[in-house]
């Protein structure tokens, strides 16, 4: 049975959902947790909240789920990326600046204290410089640089073009290795 | 020199800090929905779109023929009793000159 459900695609589960299917539910949560919860990391740099925010977007899917409309919205990850970026974004307008967690990864075993210490100075500074970034360049460099996302879906998630997302992140790294000269 | 800035961004870019998220965050959001109630109201104009899905025909060219193939099957089978009977016109003429006293 259990076999039946990983073999739905999206769209099937989101119609069953629409009936009030726990089961649908629960497998298109667990199908897609993990590639939102990183997205909404990326904006937000802590772990529970990333959590919280993520638990947000997916329990509005449940409670309200006729806002799917299959023949509007072209692709489920597509539609839901942009909800998660929005939840995102208004996390952050009213809890500016981000604040970096303290705690930063462990040293790699591999690598010197030093290294280690520069490993992490250039990655607090390449977050800092990204959440400073405007609102649709930050945007555009959090989905073009998920590894599940194509850049035409990252487009699409955007509401734009796929040349006006290149030029979007062109615009964010010419930014970022100016601020980061140091580093690169 | 800015073609190896790239990479290097690229790369910083492609290594951003991520912090797993707990084991059981899916477990979590699903227990959480099982106590939440859908939330059914639909608006005006999606009530009427589903009221015209309802008779919306996946292949209307073949429901028609179709319903023409069983219309004449159906005609074809059922007895004719709409045309009168020559019994008929006699009984309503007797009907007729019912009051009438037989010679």
């Amino acid at each position: 049975m259990a076999a039946g459900w990983a073999e739905k695609d999206d769209q099937e589960l989101l119609a069953l959902i629409q009936e009030g299917s726990h089961q649908a539910f629960a497998e298109l949560v667990q199908r897609h947790t993990r590639r939102f919860y990183r997205l909404a990391f990326h904006y937000v740099q802590n772990r529970d909240t990333a959590e919280d925010l993520i638990q947000d977007a997916f329990l509005r899917l449940w409670e309200n789920p006729a806002n799917w409309q299959p023949e509007r919205n072209s692709k489920f990850t597509t539609w839901f990326y942009r909800i998660v970026v929005n939840l995102c974004l208004d996390w952050q307008k009213k809890k500016r600046p981000v604040a970096l967690d303290e705690e930063m990864p462990l040293m790699d075993e591999r690598e010197t204290a030093d290294e280690a210490i520069m490993r992490i100075q250039e990655q607090r500074l390449l977050e800092k410089e990204i959440a400073a970034l405007p609102e649709r360049q930050r945007t555009a460099l959090n989905l073009c640089f998920d590894e599940e996302l194509s850049n035409q879906e990252a487009a699409e998630a955007m509401g734009v073009n796929l040349k006006a997302l290149q030029s979007l992140i062109m615009r964010a790294k010419t930014t970022l290795k100016q601020r980061m000269k140091v580093y690169l | 020199m800015s073609d190896k800035q790239d990479d290097k961004l690229d790369a910083m870019l492609r290594s951003r800090r991520l912090e797993g998220a707990s084991p059981d965050l899916a477990q979590r959001i699903i227990l959480r929905a099982q106590s939440l109630p859908q939330n059914r109201r639909i608006s005006p104009w999606q009530w009427i779109r589903q009221l015209f899905a309802e008779f919306h025909l996946p292949k209307p060219a073949y429901v028609v023929a179709s319903a023409l193939v069983l219309g004449i099957i159906v005609g074809a089978s059922t007895p004719d009793t709409t045309v009168p009977r020559d019994e008929e016109p006699a009984s309503v003429q007797s009907f007729l000159y019912a009051d009438e006293i037989p010679l």
